[in-house]
């Protein structure tokens, strides 16, 4: 039996907020109501990143938030996608370039769909998950890595210890 | 419920606890007017999590879980297969326990937390179930589950006050609203169970099914030989159970004990005294 068939009929999200301006949550949050009701495909907002498969984003990462943006994002198992929602989380929207903010999320971590929109929509926010599912169908189990903030893996035999994945590895990338 | 038919139950138990998982799931969104997820959405879940990419905090805390489930299971084998009853009780409060060992095991604030407000629950719950053993002896002379399927006169009428007792801790037993402090997502999110993910979760979610399974064939009991009769009474508390959570909010563990304790304990009680002066 090919379990990948399964990935996409039970992903289940983890959303985190990385400073946005919680208009994006909202929308998102209007997904799970009756009148969206996504849980009909399959999709249950977690909110525990050792569960999740789908980690949903809003906001531009400010600095204050960047450190818990890369430790949960470390701390979810493979294989796993990541959904920006928002145009401040895709490129900075608004906040671009401001002293507080690291446009994007995308100078983080990898990001598999972005969906624009300020607010996006809900219709937008779940196209943007199902096209994050075909990806999340054909990922395989390689331990995927953030861009920034990057600490060691330690691996002890069969055993990979993530613990040190999102340690501050120096204060340049202010 | 002897022979064939009680193993074949016993065996295909986390199949029909599943079964039962997705049909509680698609009730509770059809009374909040959506469409909910199929019915085999809890197996869907159990595919995708042996898909995942396997993490452990330690071993320890890994195999708990597993025997968390296997407990549970075995719980179930003693009560389908007709044994005794206390025995059937005190199985599940040890699968229980392995949870909670697991939930102190780890470093995670949440998980012991959770696992403090495990033990609370059990607290709420548990003493009823004890009393619901006691009243079944009273009746039928013996705590085997098989003497108690073959009463001709229900259980439910004479013990009426325990069956109420019992519907009002049953929340607390499934993890529901009012009394689901010991998992309260978005708030402790899952509590003990927060720290397993992957396989080892896997195994605590098909216990969840069964935990079902076994909370509502302890309703059944109350049917005595009239079987169908205890099974309408369990659909009647799966409703009951399932409206009650979508209609209220978590209290926190102070109100579940005062409520669940202060309400059943005085009736079960009386309810005893009566089956023990007739
Ligand atoms: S995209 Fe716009 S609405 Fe959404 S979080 Fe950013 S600023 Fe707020």
């Amino acid at each position: 039996m090919r379990l990948e068939r399964f990935r996409k009929k039970s992903p289940w999200i983890l959303h985190y907020n990385a400073g946005s301006c919680n208009g994006c949550d909202i929308e998102i949050l209007a997904c799970l109501a009756p009148r969206y009701d996504v849980e009909r495909l399959g999709i249950l907002n977690r909110g525990n990143p050792k569960q999740a498969d789908i980690l949903l984003v809003t906001g531009p990462v400010t600095h204050r938030s960047r450190d818990r943006l890369v430790e949960l994002y470390t701390q979810m198992a493979e294989p796993k996608v990541v959904v920006a929602v928002g145009s401040c989380t895709c490129s900075g929207g608004i906040f671009r370039h401001m002293y507080h903010v690291g446009d994007g999320v995308d100078q983080f971590i990898p990001v598999d769909s972005y969906v624009a929109g300020c607010a996006a929509r809900p219709e937008q926010i779940i196209e943007g998950v199902a096209r994050a599912l075909e990806i999340l169908e054909h990922k395989s189990h390689e331990i995927e890595r953030p861009f920034q903030l990057r600490g060691p893996l330690y691996c002890s035999g069969e055993q990979t210890i993530r613990r040190q994945m999102a340690a501050k590895v120096s204060d340049e990338t202010n | 419920m002897g022979g064939v038919v009680g193993w074949l139950l016993i065996l295909l138990a986390p199949l029909i606890g599943g079964v039962l998982y997705g049909m509680e799931r698609k009730l509770k969104a059809r009374m909040q007017r959506r469409a909910g997820p199929p019915l085999m959405q809890p197996f869907y879940d159990f595919f995708k999590l042996i898909d995942k990419r396997p993490m452990v905090v330690h071993s320890l805390h890994g195999y708990l879980g597993i025997l968390h489930f296997l407990g549970m299971w075995l719980a179930l084998a003693v009560l389908l297969s007709g044994g005794d009853l206390l025995m059937v009780i005190f199985m599940h409060l040890l699968a229980n326990s392995f949870l909670i060992v697991a939930a102190f095991s780890v470093r995670s604030v949440y998980s012991q937390l959770g696992g403090m407000r495990q033990l609370l629950a059990i607290l709420a719950y548990e003493p009823i179930f004890l009393l619901a053993g006691v009243g079944f002896y009273f009746l039928s002379g013996s705590f085997e589950a098989k003497a108690v399927f073959e009463l001709s006169s229900a259980p439910l009428w004479a013990m009426w006050g325990i069956v109420i007792a019992i519907i009002i801790v049953m929340p607390a037993k499934l993890k529901k609203s009012p009394f689901d402090m010991a998992e309260a997502h978005q708030e402790i999110i899952g509590g003990a169970e927060i720290e397993y993910s992957g396989l080892f979760y896997e195994a605590l979610y098909t216990a969840r099914w069964l935990e079902y399974l076994f909370a509502y064939a302890f309703i059944v009991l109350f049917g005595g030989a009239n079987w169908l009769l205890g099974l309408a009474l369990a659909a009647v508390v799966f409703l009951l159970v399932t409206l009650v959570d979508n209609a209220t909010t978590r209290l926190n563990w102070q109100q579940t004990v005062a409520i669940t304790l202060g309400l059943s304990l005085p009736l079960g009680a009386i309810n005893l005294l009566l089956i023990g002066i007739q």
